[in-house]
Order: C-alpha cells, then sequence, then structure tokens
C-alpha cells in the first residue's frame, strides 16, 4: 500500500515532464490543418479556441490533469471519440501479441539459458544467435521477414490481425506467427543471456559445490538447486521488459498492421493528439510501476531469503 | 529422448502444415473482383462525415455525395445538383446590395439511403449547422457569408450571400447532412452518424473495425440506376507503413493502392495485374523564400538569380524520371484559370552570377557572395523521409553553391514542419502547396494574408497584385474571373516571389482490369467516380 501511495507524487511529476515535452516538439494538433487547401486561417483559429488550445499551457496542464483525476481522460482531438474507450479497444490486440511473444520468448530462453551456462559448445553457438538477435533492428527484421515468408513463400499472412471475413482460430494464429516472432526473437536473446549470466554466478557458489559433494544428480543440482536462486533475478527483468515490450510494440505493429496500442500510439504522435499522447505515456508509467510491484512479490513468493528479510 | 521429439514433430509439422496452407490457400485466390475489390490505405479516417474530417475524403465520398464534384480534367460537374449554377444560366444573380443569390436545383428522385427524399430543406439544414456555431467541422469557409436559404419547392435551394463569394459552385461539394436525422443533435458527439453516415451515394458504411478497416457495401436502388454500382463490396484496409502496403500490393493482399510515393513507382513498374494510373495534381512544388526572416531575399534581383541557378528540366529528367512536368507558377495547365504566357527564368548560371554582383553581392573569399559584411548563406528546410525531396534539396544547394550562394540543408518531420513554417521561423523552404479545386490565390499572394491570416509565407508584399488578387475573390462571373486570375499569374511571374519547379504527379496502382478509373487531379480524388468501376473478367 506504501508504494502504491509513493509512486502518486512520481506520476504526477512523470506527467508534468510529459506534458512539457509534447508541447516541446514543434506542430500541434492542429498541424494538419495548416497545409489542407480547405481549411482557411479563419478555420484554424476557429478551431484552435474550440479545442482549448489557444489557453496558456499551464491552464491546459491543469485542467487536464483535474479531469484526468476525475477519470475523465478527454476527448480524441483527432477523432473526437472519448480517449478511454480508444485505449481499451486496442489492449486486447496488444495485449495478444506481447503476451505470445512473451511466452514464447521464454520457451526459448529459459533452456537456452540454462543449456548455456551448463554447456560450453552450445553456450559459444547460442552467444552468437543471441547477439544477432539484440543487434537486429526491429523494423528491418519485421520486413525481412515479411518478404521473404508472407510475400515470397506465401506461408503466412503479411498483416494484420485476422484475414477479411474470418473467425477461425487457426486464421489468428497464422497472423500472428510474423510479428510474434519478430518480437520474440529480440526478447528470447536478451533473457537467454541474462539467465545465463545468472546461472553461472549461482552455479559458482559453495552450496552448489556442497550440493555436488553429497552426490546429488547434476541435472538435479542444475534445476532444483541453481535454477531457483537465477529466477529471482530473472523474474524481475522479464516482468519489466514485457511491460517495455508493449513500446517495442509501437514498430512491430506499424509493419505489421497490427490494431493494438502501438500503432495508436504511432497514429496519434504524428497528430499530436495531446489527450490522446498523455493517456498513453501515464498508462505506460503505471503498467511499468504496476509490474515493477508484481516482480517485487513474485521475488518475495520465489526466494525465501527476501521474505525473511522482510 | 529420440522417442519424444519424435512425436513433438509429428504433431508440430502438420498443424503448420495445415495453418500455412489455410492462409496461403486464402490469400492466392483472392484476386480484385466485381464481389470484392481490397483497397491499400494509408490511414484510418478520423470520421466519416465529410464536414469534419481533415484528411482526404476518398472513403466518405462513395458514400456522402456533394451537389458537384471535380472531375478527372477539373471541370466541375453536378452530382445531387442539376446544374452548375452560373451568371449565364441565370443560377446566380448579383444584387444591387453587393450580395448575390444563389439558386441550387436540385436532382429529383434522389433518396437517402434510408428512402428518405433528399430535398432543398437538407440544404438549409446544413447550412444552418454549420452557421450555428456550436459544432467544430474543418472549415466554415463561404457558409460564414450566408445569410440565409430560401426553399421555394423541394428541390429548388436559394443561397443568399451577404457578398460576392466567387468559389461559390464549391460550397456544397462536401454534400449535404440529412434533417430528418440530425435535426436537434449535437454533431460534435453524434458518433452513430460520424462513423456511418447517411447518404445517398452509391454505397454504405457496412462495418469499422477500429485500427484494421472499414467495409463498404454496395446500396440497392442507387439513384443513377440499378447496374450502379458495379462492385458489390470495397474494404479499405488501414495501412500506415509504406513499405506494408506495396508489399500487400506485391503479394495480391490488396488490389489498389492511391497515391503511390513518386520514389516507389520504379519498384512497381511491372508487377503482374497492377496498372499504374498517373495524372498531375493540382499542386506545385517550390521553393519558398521567406523575405521577413531572411531580407536578401525581399531584393527582387536576388529572387529572380536563384531561380535562374537552377536547373530545372535536368532535376526533372534524372530525379524524378520524367513524372511531373516543369511549371512556371502556381495555376495547373487543366485549370480553366491557367496562363500560360508568363515571364520564365531559364537555367542561366551567367546571368544568375550577374544579377547577384548586380545587386551589390559579390564573391568573398570562400567563394560565398558578400555585402555589407553578410554572408549570402541561408537555411533550406525541408521534409525528412521523403527521398525524392531530399535529393532534390542536395541538388538545390549544389546549384546555388555554384553560383555563390551558401544553402545549408535541413530535414525535419512532417509535423514539425508545419508549425516552423506557420510561425514564420526559417530562411528558405523546399515543399509543395497542393491547391483547393477553386483557383484562388488570395491566401498565397496578397500582401496582408501573411500567417496566421493566410499561407503568403514568402512574405510577399505588392500592392498591384494584392487588388488583382481581391479582385478575382469578387468577381462572380467565372470567366471574368479567370480573366483577372491570369492577369495575376503573369505578375506573379513577374516579382518571382519563389522559385516555381514542377507539378506534382498523383500515381494509383490500381488492377489492371480495372475498368472507369481515371484517378483526379484534385481533392475530390480517385474515387469520384467510384460507381462506374467495374472488373472485367480475367
Amino acid at each position: 500500500m506504501r508504494r502504491v501511495l509513493q509512486s502518486v507524487p512520481l506520476l504526477v511529476i512523470i506527467s508534468l515532464l510529459m506534458f512539457a515535452l509534447l508541447h516541446l516538439v514543434p506542430g500541434g494538433p492542429l498541424s494538419a490543418y495548416l497545409e489542407n487547401p480547405n481549411v482557411r486561417p479563419e478555420d484554424i483559429t476557429r478551431l484552435r479556441a474550440a479545442l482549448g488550445l489557444d489557453r496558456s499551457l499551464g491552464v491546459q496542464y491543469l485542467s487536464w490533469l483535474g479531469a484526468f483525476v476525475r477519470g475523465d481522460w478527454g476527448y480524441s482531438i483527432a477523432d473526437g471519440r472519448p480517449v478511454l474507450g480508444r485505449l481499451v479497444e486496442r489492449i486486447p490486440a496488444t495485449v495478444e501479441l506481447v503476451g505470445a511473444s512473451s511466452l514464447l520468448a521464454l520457451a526459448v530462453a529459459l533452456p537456452a539459458g540454462i543449456l548455456a551456462a551448463v554447456h560450453r559448445g552450445f553456450d559459444r553457438a547460442s552467444s552468437v544467435v543471441a547477439i544477432a538477435g539484440i543487434s537486429l533492428p526491429v523494423f528491418w527484421f519485421g520486413l525481412v521477414l515479411q518478404l521473404v515468408f508472407a510475400i515470397t513463400l506465401g506461408w503466412f499472412p503479411s498483416s494484420g490481425r485476422a484475414s477479411f471475413g474470418s473467425t477461425g482460430f487457426a486464421d489468428r494464429v497464422a497472423h500472428l506467427i510474423l510479428p510474434v516472432a519478430v518480437l520474440a526473437a529480440v526478447q528470447a536473446a536478451a533473457w537467454s543471456r541474462y539467465l545465463r549470466r545468472a546461472m553461472i554466478q549461482v552455479l559458482a557458489r559453495p552450496f552448489i559445490r556442497a550440493a555436488r559433494t553429497r552426490g546429488i544428480r547434476e541435472r538435479d543440482v542444475v534445476l532444483r538447486h541453481a535454477l531457483p536462486n537465477a529466477l529471482a533475478p530473472f523474474v524481475t527483468v522479464v516482468l519489466l521488459d514485457a511491460a517495455m515490450m508493449a513500446s517495442g510494440a509501437v514498430v512491430t505493429e506499424s509493419v505489421f498492421a497490427w490494431p493494438g496500442v502501438g500503432s495508436l500510439f504511432t497514429e496519434a504522435l504524428v497528430k499530436r493528439d495531446y489527450p490522446v499522447l498523455m493517456a498513453l505515456l501515464l498508462c505506460g508509467a503505471i503498467a511499468v510501476m504496476a509490474l515493477n510491484l508484481v516482480a517485487d512479490l513474485a521475488v518475495r513468493a520465489i526466494d525465501p531469503r527476501i521474505r525473511e528479510d522482510a | 529422448m529420440v522417442r519424444r521429439s519424435l512425436i513433438i514433430r509429428a504433431l508440430v509439422a502438420p498443424t503448420l502444415l495445415a495453418l500455412m496452407s489455410s492462409c496461403a490457400g486464402e490469400r492466392r485466390g483472392s484476386g480484385p473482383s466485381n464481389e470484392l475489390l481490397i483497397v491499400g490505405y494509408d490511414r484510418e479516417p478520423d470520421t466519416m462525415n465529410r464536414y469534419a474530417t481533415h484528411i482526404l475524403e476518398d472513403i466518405e465520398s462513395c458514400v456522402v455525395e456533394g451537389l458537384v464534384t471535380n472531375d478527372e480534367r477539373m471541370n466541375i460537374v453536378p452530382v445531387l445538383a442539376l446544374e452548375v449554377p452560373t451568371v449565364a444560366n441565370g443560377g446566380v444573380r448579383l444584387r444591387t446590395d453587393g450580395g448575390m443569390d444563389v439558386v441550387w436545383k436540385l436532382r429529383p428522385g434522389v433518396k437517402w439511403h434510408d428512402g428518405a427524399p433528399h430535398t432543398s430543406a437538407d440544404v438549409k439544414f446544413t447550412v444552418d449547422a454549420i452557421n450555428k456555431g456550436d459544432w467544430k467541422p474543418e472549415s466554415v469557409d463561404g457558409f460564414d457569408r450566408i445569410s440565409s436559404v430560401d426553399t421555394p419547392d423541394s428541390l429548388t435551394a436559394v443561397v443568399h450571400y451577404r457578398e460576392i463569394y466567387a468559389p461559390y459552385a464549391l460550397q456544397f461539394v462536401r454534400g449535404t447532412l440529412p434533417r430528418h436525422l440530425l435535426l436537434e443533435r449535437d454533431l460534435n458527439t453524434a458518433n452513430d452518424y460520424n462513423r456511418a453516415p447517411l447518404g445517398t451515394g452509391p454505397y454504405r458504411v457496412a462495418e469499422w473495425r477500429t485500427g484494421e478497416y472499414i467495409l463498404l457495401e454496395r446500396v440497392p436502388g442507387y439513384w443513377r440506376g440499378t447496374t450502379y454500382p458495379k462492385i458489390q463490396r470495397i474494404l479499405f484496409r488501414f495501412l500506415t507503413n509504406t513499405t506494408t502496403r506495396i508489399n500487400l500490393l506485391k503479394s495480391g493482399e490488396v488490389h489498389l493502392v492511391a497515391l503511390v510515393g513518386w520514389d516507389k513507382v520504379r519498384e512497381l513498374n511491372g508487377i503482374d495485374g497492377v496498372r499504374l494510373n498517373r495524372v498531375i495534381g493540382n499542386g506545385y512544388e517550390h521553393v519558398t523564400l521567406n523575405q521577413k526572416h531572411f531580407p536578401p531575399f525581399a531584393d527582387l534581383r536576388v529572387r529572380r538569380a536563384l531561380a535562374h541557378a537552377v536547373d530545372r528540366d535536368l532535376l526533372v529528367r534524372t530525379i524524378l524520371d520524367g513524372q511531373v512536368d516543369v511549371v512556371n507558377g502556381p495555376v495547373q495547365p487543366l485549370s480553366p484559370a491557367y496562363e500560360p504566357n508568363v515571364t520564365t527564368y531559364a537555367f542561366d548560371p551567367t546571368k544568375s552570377r550577374a544579377l547577384l554582383s548586380e545587386a551589390g553581392w559579390e564573391p568573398g573569399a570562400d567563394g560565398i557572395r558578400v555585402k555589407d559584411g553578410q554572408r549570402l548563406a541561408f537555411t533550406l528546410i525541408t521534409q525528412a523521409g521523403f527521398a525524392i525531396r531530399e535529393s532534390v534539396a542536395q541538388a538545390l544547394q549544389q546549384a546555388f553553391r555554384d553560383v555563390g550562394v551558401d544553402a545549408t540543408v535541413r530535414l525535419m518531420d512532417g509535423t514539425s514542419i508545419s508549425g516552423v513554417w506557420f510561425s514564420g521561423e526559417f530562411d528558405a523552404m523546399l515543399h509543395w502547396w497542393q491547391m483547393g479545386a477553386d483557383p484562388e490565390l488570395t491566401l498565397f499572394f496578397a500582401g496582408d494574408r501573411t500567417p496566421p491570416a493566410g499561407r503568403n509565407i514568402d512574405y510577399l508584399k505588392d500592392d498591384a497584385l494584392t487588388a488583382l488578387l481581391y479582385r478575382s475573390d469578387r468577381t462572380a462571373d467565372i470567366a471574368a474571373r479567370n480573366e483577372v486570375l491570369r492577369a495575376v499569374q503573369r505578375r506573379i511571374a513577374e516579382l518571382a516571389p519563389e522559385i516555381f519547379l514542377y507539378n506534382t504527379s498523383k500515381v494509383d496502382a490500381v488492377p489492371a482490369r480495372l475498368r472507369n478509373f481515371t484517378g483526379n487531379p484534385t481533392n475530390a480524388g480517385p474515387f469520384w467516380n467510384v460507381h462506374l468501376w467495374e472488373l472485367a473478367p480475367p
């Protein structure tokens, strides 16, 4: 509870920073109108006043904050619909994408990280793959996968969340494969390296040697004695990364026309749709804080030493 | 161990194969047809309300028709109106008090999609809704000059203007609002209408799946006849990423992509079943010379010198692959207001250097010209990520350097650059203006139309030109007005306020079998005649 209360002033400061940064970037929500031959300068003045953009920044911020705290997230400048509604309708797609990617990345990273810690040959091979995975620009990797597997080979759909008119489960899964592969590749690479290092550190500790001298099978030494100890820091990283992955999905969602929060963010940023951007950024900050809290609780559950300290 | 991996393989392989074949099969079989045409669209509309949207009304115009539209030759043609009112046909009457009346005769027998008749009451309701002031339409231009609308009968609307308003013919290009549906409604929040408007057009919105697509379906009983439109359903898929859009066109997952970037044309040539339809757009690329922010541009000789320094033919032949034409003014040859006989500035570096010397700018130690201790050096801003423009900016930089002028190129993202030019905080800018279908030039060149009152970002002040421009706005007779606009163009060319480069080209990638697709130079957009489109048998 104390942690939750502590985060409130932090969120206010973050929101102030976000607001200031957004307004420091040149251009505003009416930029799109400036070059539109159908819109006259008189119209721009009229719209600026109608949207409240002619008020001082301080007043705009305070009125936004006041409304936000009361649960009124305002209306999108771009399409006049409620911000909350616009956000909520995008969440399922992003949760689906990030969730599937995280599961796949974990499924790869866990065995790869453990094996790399105990098997020198595998370690060499996997480190080459992992470094490649970490260094791949998501944007480029996505387009290449699209070009090879969707355009040239025609194995998977190139974009979107489902085929038009199709409600089949197989179709949905097929649409997930390429974007998930992109997101998971980067994450699995990073996570496997992290777990490998954590495992190596734990395996060098005296209690492991003690376990081995007691004649415990090597497999049990690794999985029952070393792994739980290495997992505590690993879980923290995974949970925080999952929150961050929603931002990594900005690029992936754009390449694969995935109708999630990331594409909404790109769209809102281009249009300088301040109410939508503020809501997205603040939700991002809240998600990171919440998962941080979850990570602490999870570590406590995994690691008895921390429970006792508390 | 071995047995387990075999089992996994046995399970995984068929699943993957099934997945692959299920979607590949579907995709390969779905070419464009009169059943379904899939459009790869670069953005999701903000609203389907034509008066409120601030992007092109491509999708909207399939649903909501204007009283008129612009055809592929830029002519104003009637749609829901019987004819375009003019002074000559008695549709426009000039009043002695300086105002004017425009009589719109509506086409009989037109019904809204719910069966209610389309009448002059809808015209009146539209004007009233916009002028009431509690709604945020994109533009109120022209409407703010209307004092009232009379409806002597259900098919005649007489629009009374307080003053002469020359672009009156395009007043209702965005159509009308259905009175019977929207009376007493708050249009800002009427999301049922704003997301799926009631129209009279060949299509209606069947489904809008946010972030994914809008599906239009054919309306039975369309007023042009039961055989129109020919295509049953049109699916607009939102694909913001340009490369993705092109990739999907190649794979056949989308059939039509409107407004392909010029730099993608080479890549798209020769795709099976795709035809590139090109029309010259109603816009022009130029270098704005901001006299206020960089005072040396206020000297006519400097402006002319810079114009002579640029080999525009070479730019068009090389960087632009000959897709556009060199222009000498802001009005395009297709427009009835176009003036061909204007002062031109041929590529002539010698003349350019002579003009600069005459203006007192002499080469300094580093080759850049100097006058009273000031170097002739400025910053040229342009939009980042637009490959052709970036190359042209570099070519211009080289051309200017050859005559002793130093231009530093600065790239900015599209939204930022709008803010910068609107504030006037730049020296020179390489960009285009997409012009409205009406040939008005006042906003761009009148002395009192600098931001925020207009788009005169050359900060040009010429009294003779300003007087001509306002005269063109107060001339209701179309032919007489075009005469004034021709004089305007001659004066602009003499003044060389900006470096006119070339016009814009609108390239649409369409199915090779699609009949009656013409494209459109104006903002009426390529869907202006969608009711005629038809896929020929393969």
